[in-house]
């Protein structure tokens, strides 16, 4: 079952246009991964999905147009984003930057102790830092926490701006298999830009390959694995 | 026992600390306006004044990294409103100052505005333009009928009257009264209340999931949006409240002084600096930055308001400022924040921060381990 679609998605910064009208689609339980080199518009277009740049076409998810709504409602609709980079906040301490991801909920401190609780014992690694200062963990405890803190808006599709920047090619595998486990047992769709096409395409459902704001290609991993010259231009062997 | 002190934190020592730590400060509050002089209990109503003003600062600056440099145009709203509330209308000074937060927090909100689409030093532009406009405003000659202009207004002040309560306890008075003698007391716990009330307001701002939400959107504005935070609404509201605590202080030196000019310090560009500069010695982003940011100010001040004269300078540093024909108080302050910068850019309480952590070292208490104290300190990894 389709949750969430784009049709036509533009999107841009000002007189420059960046999204040039994308086709775009996650259903229910997959990993989606977007692959793309630099400045081929992935960044923007999460951040067109998540409402903080203004975007055109028809989005919609679980059913509703989400097209005129603002970012706060899109993430209690259900729709989480890890942004790229160290995404956290650095002055806070571990456990309030859980805190924080669980802005938009009203089901009381409890329910939000609970899934800090329930995250730390999937994260142990974050549970020994709790209060330590954001800013002082590794880049990849940072990661971890910038997803685990998505995590708290308790959303249906989450949105990994590219993951792996920055860290070593082990780290970002433990990361992979963190997502692959979050979607195994949590039901958790996903959505993934990467550059890093190796190890994204092992967990992928369906891959769509985006060029200068276009996509040109789309398909099952197998698929797109399998032609010669996508391998060539974008996996490298 | 070596250094540092490996404390267990939420244990009985820190608690103890706080304890001791209010009753020294309510034992000062009491002294001063009992055992000071007149001329201290002035300096620290000054003082407690600029203590609120760098306090709403900070909530804007410190804690949501939004800029501004036109508070002393808010501050000159809180003056103008109990000014113009006393002398026209006849208000009771202290009915003006309800009314003064609620004007500086409409005009507050309305320059949040261009504050939804710009950051950093076009922020500041923006800003300084509302500290540049306010005395020009204040002069404007089609409202002088209701500002008086340049020459100001006064009799804004309370009227003592002899008929007024003395409120005294067991013979005992700390508070003064409003008989027209013995009111600088009063006017001294005003200050401490006006900063009482926005320690408050920022504390339960700053602990709260707002709070949190403001440092996210200080740190990285973008994954504060994602994680839905309203930003127009969030910014619109702190820089309403900023204003409008920054605008209680003003109406207290309308009051205080009983007269009031568009040009007076506080009142124009200078005062906006002046409570950055406080904030930022004091500690931008932590609550109690801005109250000693203040004292430091006011008594450097104070201390050296008659150095003029080089007569008057202590013997030891006599050489140094005797070549200065002004008051070097200002002078000196900007060199104590030159300093400050370099060896400790967070203020006072971030250099009483590093003091602490070389004698005292707080143990963090892991989860589900309450009666375990951890032998070591988890180490960030890098």
């Amino acid at each position: 079952m389709t949750l969430f679609s784009a049709r036509g998605l533009t999107a841009g910064y000002g007189p420059l246009k960046v999204l040039e009208g994308i086709d775009l689609e996650v259903n229910e339980g997959e990993i989606v991964v977007m692959l793309g080199a630099n400045g081929a518009g992935k960044t923007t277009t999460m951040r067109a999905i998540s409402g903080v740049i203004a975007r055109h076409g028809e989005i919609t998810f679980d059913g509703h147009n989400i097209q005129k709504v603002g970012p706060d409602a899109i993430v209690r609709a259900g729709i989480a984003q890890v942004p790229q980079g160290r995404g956290t906040f650095p002055e806070l301490s571990v456990e309030d930057n859980l805190r924080a991801g669980a802005y938009v909920r009203r089901d009381g401190s409890g329910a939000v102790q609970a899934d800090i609780d329930k995250w730390f014992e999937l994260f142990p690694r974050l549970a020994e830092r709790r209060s330590q200062r954001a800013g002082s963990l590794s880049g990849g405890e940072q990661q971890m926490l910038a997803i685990a803190r998505a995590l708290m808006s308790r959303p249906r599709l989450l949105l990994c701006d590219e993951p792996s920047m920055g860290l070593a090619p082990m780290i970002t595998q433990e990361l992979f298999q963190m997502i692959e486990r979050l979607n195994r047992d949590e039901g958790l769709s996903v959505l993934l830009v990467e550059q890093n096409a190796n190890l994204a395409m092992h967990m992928a459902s369906r891959v769509y390959l985006l060029e200068t704001g276009r996509i040109v290609a789309s398909g099952t991993a197998a698929e797109i694995g399998a032609d010669d010259t996508i391998r060539k231009a974008y996996l490298g062997f | 026992m070596s250094l540092p002190i490996h404390l267990r934190s939420g244990g009985l020592p820190s608690w103890a600390i706080r304890v001791g730590a209010a009753g020294a400060l309510v034992a000062v509050l009491l002294w001063i306006p009992t055992h000071g002089s007149d001329s201290l209990i002035d300096t620290c109503t000054t003082a407690t004044m600029l203590m609120a003003a760098a306090m709403s600062l900070n909530l804007l600056l410190g804690f949501t990294g939004q800029i501004s440099l036109g508070h002393s145009a808010f501050f000159g709203i809180g003056v103008y409103t109990t000014a113009i509330g006393v002398t026209r209308w006849g208000w009771s000074p202290f009915v003006t100052l309800p009314v003064a937060f609620a004007v500086a927090f409409v005009v507050g909100v309305l320059v949040s505005l261009p504050a939804l689409r710009i950051k950093g030093v076009y922020l500041a532009l923006v800003t300084l333009a509302l500290g540049l406009v306010f005395p020009a405003f204040v002069k404007w000659p089609k409202i002088e009928w209701l500002t008086n202009g340049s020459r100001g207004l006064d009799k804004t002040g309370f009227k003592f009257n002899k008929a007024n309560p003395t409120y005294e306890l067991f013979g005992w008075n700390p508070w003064g009264n409003l008989r027209g003698q013995n009111v600088k007391p009063f006017y001294f716990w005003v200050g401490v209340s006006i900063v009482a009330l926005v320690y408050l307001v920022c504390r339960g701002i700053v602990k709260s999931r707002m709070g949190r939400s403001l440092v996210a959107i200080r740190d990285n504005s973008t994954a504060a949006a994602v994680m839905g935070v309203n930003l127009a609404v969030t910014k619109g509201i702190v820089f309403g409240l900023s204003a409008a605590m920054c605008a209680l202080p003003g109406s207290l030196s309308a009051i205080r002084t009983g007269t009031v000019t568009p040009d007076s310090a506080l009142l124009t560009v200078a005062g906006s600096i002046t409570f950055l500069v406080i904030m930022v010695v004091g500690g931008s982003g932590s609550l109690w930055g801005p109250v000693l940011g203040a004292v430091v100010y006011q008594f450097i001040i104070e201390r050296t308001s008659d150095w003029s004269d080089p007569n008057n300078i202590p013997g030891a540093v006599r050489p140094l400022f005797s070549w200065s024909d002004v008051a070097p108080g200002s002078g000196i302050f900007a060199l104590a924040l030159i300093l400050l910068m370099f060896f400790a850019p967070f203020g006072i309480v971030g250099l009483w921060h590093k003091a602490v952590a070389t004698v005292v070292a707080v143990v963090p208490r892991p989860a589900g381990t309450a009666s375990v104290v951890p032998q070591e300190t988890a180490q960030p990894e890098s």
